[in-house]
């Protein structure tokens, strides 16, 4: 199945715009974010942290809903769904 | 009553809005929380449309390098404090409203008397501490904030009405962690416009907020989205187990 991953801001210029990337069927949340963490490399450290976390500041869509952190490992997604993730800023 | 002088002043928006509409802003009172790179914008705008009472709040000194987005201070302000540089702008820009700069840090002391009677609460503030206290400000008193934050190319902004809409901490349970951002002036005038124009639409009493939507602007590629956000029910600050 094709998920939509859209990155913003930073993590656009790290993981890339507008990706479809192609997963088996039944995948869940947190399959679609460790092969985001393999496609940042080195730059990854702004997305997740050393054990590979998901940072906690980090928002994740799914849909254009919110993806809670316990639901990464049940989360299943489905062909033609879109993944959003951004970090949010704080300047002014 | 608008003045006559109001009338030639206000022309173009009495033809967008009305002198009714017109006369909803000069009866309204805004809270502008920091006059930096967000608040310099929002407060000019706010200004030249006739917002009638402009409260803006900043503990800072001008320095050379806030020249390069806090549109209101100038070179030959260096050292003034913000809120005194920001006050003598916006009297200038539009003599025919009320302007009070508080040169203070926003706290948990202070906040419920800084804001006062206003009818709304934009937040220009560059740190998420004193933005949640913002948050928790405007759903003890029901009043509106409007978000908008910033750093390099790129800027977030949400339009939130007490017990009707996701709060600063719905959208926002933790803080971004704090550093020296970068910043292009453009972005703080991108956003801080989209705050000025939610605040125009909200005193004017429009429709179609940015409310429950979060907005995002992505300057290095053009672009312009909203996500649906929602109310958490585990919320620490709105949610379900929170007197209100």
């Amino acid at each position: 199945m094709k998920i939509r991953v859209k990155a913003f801001a930073r993590f656009r210029e790290i993981l890339g715009s507008d990706l479809p990337i192609e997963f088996p069927d039944g995948a869940v949340m947190a399959t679609i974010l460790a092969a985001l963490r393999g496609r940042a490399g080195d730059e990854g450290d702004a997305i997740f942290d050393g054990a590979g976390r998901l940072r906690t500041h980090v928002i994740l869509m799914r849909n254009g809903r919110r993806v809670k952190r316990d639901e990464l490992d049940t989360l299943v997604l489905a062909d033609g769904d879109e993944v959003a993730i951004f970090p949010p800023v704080a300047g002014g | 009553m608008l003045l006559e002088r109001e009338r030639e002043r206000y022309s173009r928006q009495i033809l967008l809005f009305g002198e009714e509409g017109q006369e909803r802003l000069k009866d309204a009172k805004v809270f502008i929380a920091g006059a930096g790179g967000l608040g310099c914008p929002i407060a000019l705008y706010l200004a030249v449309a006739g917002i009638g009472e402009i409260r803006i709040a900043d503990r800072d000194i001008v320095d050379r390098t806030n020249l390069n987005r806090q549109v209101l201070h100038r070179e030959s302000d260096i050292g003034e404090l913000k809120a005194r540089s920001a006050e003598a702008k916006l009297r200038e820009a539009n003599p025919d409203i009320r302007v009070e700069a508080f040169a203070t840090t926003i706290d948990a002391t202070n906040v419920r008397d800084l804001v006062g009677d206003v009818d709304l609460i934009v937040d220009a503030m560059d740190n998420f501490s004193t933005r949640y206290l913002l948050n928790q400000e405007a759903l003890r008193s029901g009043m509106p904030l409007i978000h908008g934050a910033i750093r390099g190319f790129d800027g977030q902004a949400t339009t939130i009405i007490p017990g009707r809409t996701a709060c600063l901490e719905c959208i926002f349970p933790e803080a971004p962690p704090a550093e020296v951002f970068p910043v292009v002036g453009t972005t703080p005038g991108v956003i801080g416009l989209i705050q000025a124009n939610e605040a125009i639409k909200y005193l004017l009493g429009k429709e179609d907020l940015l409310v429950n939507r979060l907005l995002l602007w992505d300057g290095l590629s053009t672009t312009l989205e909203t996500y649906t956000v929602e109310r958490r029910p585990d919320c620490p600050a709105c949610g379900e187990g929170v007197r209100s």
